[in-house]
């Protein structure tokens, strides 16, 4: 392929295989290119978790044998890993959470909500993934408060002039916006969002599911009030990511749910609530998925110079490959892929292209991928998605354009 | 290569029978699948005597999901709708088992998709819209 060349020029001295030794699921000999949907672990995440269950678990912080001091040291230094991740000031900055979607919808519901009245407006970006629209369409919903959508231009970035001029001081309270698209593949201009918004006197809440395993975050830099993000699309366990919101958010933001652990003091008819962010962890929590997500941070903080260049590279390379072969339409803008690109094929289904890639051992997703309201603005039903990761080879791409090329002669 | 696309399947899925335009809103039914985002909109045109005279379906869905509605489409003309409605019940318990016998006629190109467990939703999305225009026809 003609392309290939340049991709080994560009990715010089990075040692994908080195990376892909590293997880053991791999060497089923699947071309893993479901990233974006969630990532493998490596042996560090496994072995992290492993070792937290044969030789430190108990509850946190109620305990006081050993064992409980053990856990809650883990669980906390854990916490104390995610918040130097993502820029926090303070551990008390991060809540754990199952993932994404429990952290937007703590914020919505437990925060953002209370802020929006009669009239007031809050924005979502077109190419939200569900769980940072629903959340928000359903908190407008019944305060007679107004959904509106930051558009597409032609290229498929976020049409921020639009957005300037839409915005409403005093009126709109809240934005909701990826950081990366999980369909269109590029990096939001989030921290020109954040400035328009908090000049307009409104918040911001940053969805990182896509950004965090492949971009450096930092809040301060981003500029938002909210960020949310899961564990299993870093390397990380699944059922554990983390809300980091400013102290003074978190102090006011309500729990959402309720029970033992996040309580002061519990009366026959009244409680007071711990302070955050143990108000909003009740019960038992995933502190081998804590300690899980704090080995994937650190994992993803030693990868070699050059890792997040290569998956750049590879989606770059995959799009341009796949922009060339008749028929085929990839979605997004052409520049600035962080790691995926989004694509669809005339005549055949994204689920029946999916289909023949799996049957030659390429793992893709097809479908609306969690993002309707952007399909439709797309004009389609469901597209195709090849997302990559460090331990991913340029020979992957080969693979999936003639998997796309056999799909192609099976259907038309 | 793939089981899945045996050619009579292939061969429905390319030139679906009985497709058509059935815009939104004059549909009898429709059907969609959340997990791929297959839909399909169903129209049910009766003879005088209460026999199906033609199925018409708008479909944006897979290969899978049109060779179904295309192989109902031919199965079910003339049926009444108890006959409809016994197919579909018949067609839905047995799918997702090998060996679909003789008397299955072109839904024998459903064999081995039971090793395609996502794909037996898509099979069923015609029928599905079947079954509720015929719970709608049947009055509540
Ligand atoms: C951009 C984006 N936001 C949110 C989510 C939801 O993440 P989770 O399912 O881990 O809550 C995903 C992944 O599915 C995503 O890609
Ligand atoms: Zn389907």
């Amino acid at each position: 392929m003609s392309g290939r060349p340049e991709t080994e020029r560009k990715t010089d001295g990075f040692d994908a295989g080195a990376i892909r030794r590293q997880f053991a699921i791999l060497n089923r000999e699947i071309a893993w290119l479901d990233n974006a949907a969630t990532t493998q672990r490596p042996e560090a995440v496994l072995k992290a978790m492993d070792q937290f269950y044969r030789q430190h678990n108990a509850n946190v912080r109620r305990s006081v044998h050993r064992l409980g001091a053990e856990a809650t040291a883990a669980y906390e230094g854990a916490r104390a890993t995610v918040a130097r991740f993502v820029g926090a000031a303070a551990p008390e900055e991060i809540v754990f959470t199952a993932g994404t979607t429990a952290a937007v919808n703590l914020a919505t519901f437990g925060f953002a909500r209370w802020e929006i009245g009669p009239g007031d407006e809050v924005w979502v970006s077109a190419l939200e993934h569900h769980s940072n629209w629903v959340p928000w369409q359903q908190a407008v919903k019944g305060v007679g408060a107004t959904l509106k959508v930051i558009p597409l231009t032609p290229e498929g970035r976020l049409d921020l002039e639009v957005f300037r001029k839409g915005l409403a001081a005093h009126r709109t309270k809240w934005v909701a916006v990826a950081w990366v698209s999980n369909v269109l593949g590029a990096e939001n201009d989030v921290r020109a969002i954040c400035d328009l918004a908090h000049a307009a006197g409104a918040r911001v809440l940053v969805d990182g599911a896509q950004g965090v395993a492949h971009l450096q975050p930092d809040v301060a830099a981003l500029g938002c009030d909210f960020f949310a993000f899961s564990g299993h699309k870093a390397y990380g366990p699944m059922g554990i990511g983390a809300l980091w919101g400013r102290r003074e958010l978190l102090e006011q933001t309500e729990p959402l749910l309720y029970g033992g652990e996040m309580i002061a003091r519990v009366d026959d008819l009244k409680s007071t609530w711990a302070e955050p962010p143990y108000r909003f962890e009740a019960g038992t929590q995933n502190v081998a998925g804590a300690v899980g997500l704090a080995a994937a941070i650190e994992w993803v903080r030693d990868l070699p110079a050059g890792a997040h260049a290569y998956v750049a590279e590879l989606a770059r390379e995959a799009a341009a490959r796949l922009a060339e072969r008749p028929g085929v339409r990839v979605w997004g803008p052409a520049e600035g892929r962080v790691s995926l690109v989004s694509f669809s094929v005339a005549g055949v289904h994204a689920h029946d292209v999916a289909q023949v890639l799996d049957g030659r051992g390429v793992a893709v997703r097809a479908g609306h991928m969690c993002a309707q309201p952007l399909m439709r603005r797309l004009g389609i039903e469901s597209a195709v998605r090849a997302s990559f990761a460090p331990y991913n080879a340029p020979d992957e791409i080969r693979r999936l354009l003639e998997g796309v090329q056999a799909a192609q002669e099976l259907f038309t | 290569m793939n089981d899945i696309y045996q050619a009579a399947l292939l061969a429905h899925a390319k030139n679906p029978h009985g497709a058509g335009a059935v815009p939104r809103g004059t549909e009898d039914a429709e059907a969609l699948n959340a997990g791929c985002g297959d839909e399909i909109r169903v129209k049910l045109v009766w003879t005088p005597e209460g026999g199906l005279e033609r199925l018409v379906y708008e479909i944006h869905g897979c290969a899978v999901s049109v060779a179904a509605a295309s192989m109902a489409a031919r199965r079910l003309e003339g049926k009444t709708p108890d006959e409809i409605a016994a197919t579909a019940a018949a067609f839905a318990a047995r799918l997702g088992q090998a060996g679909f016998e003789e008397e299955w006629g072109d839904f024998r190109a459903f064999n081995g998709i039971e090793n395609y467990p996502a794909r037996l939703h898509c099979a069923l999305l015609v029928w599905q819209a079947l079954e509720k225009a015929l719970a709608k026809r049947a009055g509540p």
